[in-house]
């Protein structure tokens, strides 16, 4: 870590955030930190044929916390200037001691001292043109075009970002990182006999320019194109509740809505979250491990340090079909004793962290294979494509929406559906999960969630079999 | 705003005109906004937020780019718009980008209070006020006979935002509005361990009209009122929609209207400018100019002047949104970026009430049997076919009264034959809402179970 990199970017010295951590804790807080960040994200857009628009936003700035046993003061500042810089500390001073005078909390047990490299940056997006991808952009329409005569319209995006992230906290904890991340995709409209079609496809990593080439261009025209007659032949299956086989990959959305929120620990502190009483239960079959990782070299949801400065790890939230371990922020992490776990994230300076997933998966399993999980529902639904999911914590009632998929009739795959919810209940959902095939796939879709702040996550998960979900349909 | 920020937008407007810009737009929003978080009647989190920003829209040898920053130094600004304009240039060109003709923009000089969404008491309110304003409506610590309470989340935030647009063409104008929120999430048990949650909010410009009593009882009420819910038998119902998400239904029509989705021929009205696609129930009027209200407005991003006018008129499509940019590509006279302020009028063939007095009740009676939907849980809809599927919860009702509560179902549909299934719309709108979308009654709706 060139620590002294970071200081030049953000015009401030150890001495002076050392001041202004002081300056935030005169109103009787416990914990003080500071998260500057120094972000510019740009956009390259082919639309009919060519790249004719562009966009590039910088935002820079520094946040500032004040910790009360759990109580949170927030301000920032878009300027690093001294005097902003100081106005903004004395801001979250004023607004804690303003609060009721509690004792301070005890020092967090975190691990700050080995952040990872999880994505070492070959080529830094800020050192390249826009004129360097905008080949890039008319390969991949020209890609996608070449496989299916009947794309009408070809949408293609690059977006990409490049952030320097500079923490420092009442510890006297200095941490420092940059982080790259770069999203390919493409919305095409498709026609057939007068009818339309849309498919949208993408790949986002944690990486830098490097991750631009041949092959990530051909995957996703690939995939823009995959299943296409199928999902002219699609219909909406009778619906009710049955058997549901996922596919290996972004079947993950499973584990992201109907458990991984219900871990978050914020939820389970305020004792919201339908498994706020199940830590040590058994809440899925022997076998099952369901992580939630930072560590996977240039996935989406990988972070050296988390947003708080805790160093980014690998967490095991089921294992063995037990709960061992929610996903926490220092402030979660206090309240229930524990170290964090790196979930702390926010979406930008001008908001606090909260306990956020990172790249949330199940380890394979010992059950066969996706043909004999599908071999083994004699009516059920077969599903392998999806678009969004939402999740009522309390209730643990979840819902996802399903792009494309088939109807199992006997075992075999037979009519193609599209367009069509599942809903269901975490708990049960979880416990409903009969068969684990051993294929997992991390799916690296541009997958971005949007509890309060929008963050980059990933998913993945092999072909399981649920025992029963409700499928929407007519 | 102040003086010296419109300087800086009229020099930043003038620096993209010197380096290479034959045109050039700049939006400049600035805000401010204190939040107060409460959670189980105490103070949980404080929050202040001030931003300001500069979005600057460049039109250089015939290619197009848009470019923000919050970096506003005059010569962070310089830098900025230089490197812009040098990434502008290695853009293809699209001669469908253009500022919109002046004489469709807003005329004369704003102070942006033309609207009245300024109450001067925001300049007054403190820490003190804002935090009573915050725990005031809190009902913790409550309990029942059949249940417990788990949690109250409370939000109360007051803002104030500028939104200042000037352009080559000769346009400048301003827009300013305060805003006052208050919102609680409740959370409850029942004596079996199952939990519930409930939420209920409001907004004003104006601190004075902002209906903060009552709200935490509200998210409780309809925590409660969810106990024991679970799905019924799968088939067709009348589908009532309660206002608080009646949006989730007509938002797919704005979108599908949208010049974009019509360019890119992503949308399931292609060709509906004209035609009586709808139920000739649905008349919606575009009313972005009440004043005092939230989301009015005077001017779109481009400063293209709003108007009220009617987009759906007895089902039939009046005009699609389309900007300068859309418009020019698809070689049709320009309308407007979007729907400002959408109000779907009343409709009730059967009803004899007056339709200015129709709610949701009415529009159960009305039903006799069906679906009350108060929450969609998820769900999505095909932008191009308009199929759609939602997880819902809500109750059973008959001969006009709620039965018991549903939850864990399914509607499933496409908006083209829901629209047509039209039987009542209600007059009952938010005016705490920008989109003014009242309870809807349709009939024969599938839903899963």
């Amino acid at each position: 870590m060139n620590k002294n990199k970071y200081l030049k970017i953000f015009g401030v010295t150890e001495a002076q955030m050392k001041q202004l951590v002081g300056e935030g804790l005169k109103g009787g807080g416990s914990w003080c930190d500071l998260y500057f960040e120094n972000t510019l994200t740009c956009d390259l857009l082919l639309r009919d044929g060519s790249v004719s628009s562009g966009a590039a936003n910088e935002s820079y700035g520094c946040g500032i916390r004040v910790l009360q046993n759990g109580k949170t003061a927030y301000a920032y500042s878009e300027s690093t200037a001294w005097r902003e810089l100081l106005r903004a500390a004395r801001a979250v001073c004023g607004i804690a001691s303003s609060g009721s005078n509690i004792p301070p909390i005890a020092a967090h047990k975190a691990d700050t001292k080995s952040g990872g490299q999880y994505y070492p940056i070959k080529t830094d997006w800020r050192e390249k043109s826009a004129a360097e991808f905008v080949s890039a952009l008319q390969k991949l329409d020209n890609a996608i075009r070449s496989k299916d005569s009947r794309v009408q319209k070809v949408i293609a995006i690059l977006s990409y970002s490049m952030s320097d992230i500079m923490m420092y906290n009442s510890l006297g904890e200095l941490t420092c990182d940059t982080k790259p991340m770069g999203s390919l995709a493409a919305s095409v409209i498709f026609m057939q006999n007068g009818k339309s079609e849309t498919k949208s496809v993408s790949r986002s990593f944690r990486m830098g320019a490097e991750m631009i080439g041949d092959a990530l261009i051909e995957e996703l025209a690939d995939m823009a194109v995959e299943g296409l007659d199928a999902s002219f032949e699609a219909r909406r299956p009778k619906g009710g509740e049955m058997p549901v086989v996922m596919a290996a990959g972004a079947s993950g959305i499973l584990l992201h809505e109907a458990m991984g929120h219900a871990f978050e620990a914020d939820f389970n502190r305020k004792g919201q979250s339908i498994f706020a009483d199940k830590m040590g239960k058994r809440v899925a079959k022997r076998g099952i491990n369901i992580i939630d990782d930072a560590t996977i070299p240039g996935n989406r949801g990988a972070l050296n340090y988390d947003d708080e400065g805790v160093t980014g790890q690998k967490t095991y939230m089921v294992e063995d079909g037990v709960l061992k371990s929610y996903l926490h922020d220092r402030i979660s992490a206090e309240h229930f004793g524990v170290a964090p776990t790196g979930n702390g994230r926010r979406e930008s300076f001008r908001y606090n962290p909260i306990p956020r997933m990172r790249c949330t998966y199940m380890e394979s399993g010992s059950d066969g294979t996706l043909q004999d999980l599908i071999g083994s529902v004699r009516k059920g639904i077969f599903v392998d494509q999806f678009a969004n999911g939402q999740v009522k914590i309390g209730e643990g009632d979840f819902s996802f929406y399903v792009k494309s998929g088939y109807t199992i009739v006997n075992g075999r795959l037979d009519m193609p559906v599209k367009d069509i919810n599942i809903i269901g209940n975490g708990p049960k959902a979880l416990a409903d999960i009969t068969a684990v095939a051993g294929d997992l796939k991390i799916d690296d879709s541009t997958w971005t969630c949007g509890k309060e702040q929008s963050v980059s996550v990933s998913c993945g998960i092999p072909s399981v079999l649920v025992k029963k979900l409700t499928v929407g349909g007519i | 705003m102040f003086k010296e920020e419109k300087t800086l937008c009229h020099t930043a407007l003038q620096t993209a005109l010197k380096v290479g810009a034959q045109k050039a737009r700049i939006n400049f929003v600035k805000s401010s906004m204190d939040l107060v978080n409460t959670l189980d009647g105490e103070v949980d989190k404080l929050t202040r937020c001030l931003d300001s920003s500069m979005n600057i829209i460049l039109f250089v040898d015939g290619k197009f780019g848009g470019f923000s920053t919050n970096k506003l130094s005059e010569n962070a600004l310089e830098s900025f718009i230089l490197r812009a304009v040098d990434t502008v240039r290695m853009l293809a060109p699209d001669d469908a980008r253009d500022l919109p003709a002046r004489e469709r923009q807003i005329q004369g000089s704003l102070n942006g209070r033309e609207l009245g969404l300024y109450d001067n008491y925001y300049e007054k309110i403190c820490a003190d006020e804002r935090r009573d304003l915050a725990l005031n409506a809190a009902v913790w610590p409550s309990k029942g006979k059949a249940w417990k309470l788990i949690s109250e989340e409370g939000e109360y935030s007051d803002s104030l935002d500028f939104s200042y647009v000037i352009d080559s063409g000769g346009l400048e104008a301003l827009h300013c509005e305060t805003r006052f929120s208050y919102g609680v999430e409740i959370t409850i048990e029942d004596f079996k361990g199952r939990k519930y949650s409930g939420y209920w909010w409001d907004s004003s410009p104006f601190l004075s009209e902002l209906k903060s009593a009552g709200i935490g009882g509200k998210a409780l009420e309809m925590a409660i009122g969810q106990i024991g819910a679970k799905s019924i038998k799968s088939g067709k119902y009348n589908m009532v929609v309660d206002r608080e998400v009646s949006s989730k239904l007509f938002s797919p029509i704005l979108a599908a209207l949208n010049g974009y989705s019509i360019q890119q021929g992503n949308s399931f009205l292609m060709d509906a400018v004209g035609k009586k696609v709808f139920s000739e129930g649905l008349t919606v009027m575009d009313c972005p100019h009440i004043k005092g209200q939230n989301g009015s407005r005077l001017f779109d991003s481009e400063g293209v002047a709003t108007r009220e006018h009617a987009i759906i008129e007895k089902g039939v499509v009046k005009e699609f949104f389309l900007n300068s940019y859309t418009a020019n590509k698809l070689g049709l006279s320009p309308t407007q970026e979007d729907a400002i302020r959408p109000k779907l009028m009343p409709y009730a063939p059967d009803s004899k009430k007056t339709l200015n007095t129709l709610g949701r009740d009415d529009l159960m009676h009305l039903c006799g049997k069906g679906i009350l939907v108060n929450y969609f849980n998820g769900g999505n809809s095909n932008t191009a076919t308009g199929d759609f599927s939602y997880g819902i919860e809500g109750f059973y009702f008959e001969d006009g009264k709620p039965v018991k509560p549903v939850s864990g179902m399914l509607v499933t549909g496409n908006f083209l034959t829901l629209w047509l299934d039209l039987l009542a719309v209600a007059a009952d709108a938010r005016p705490c809402r920008e989109k003014l979308i009242p309870s809807l009654a349709f009939k024969d709706v599938d839903f899963s179970g």
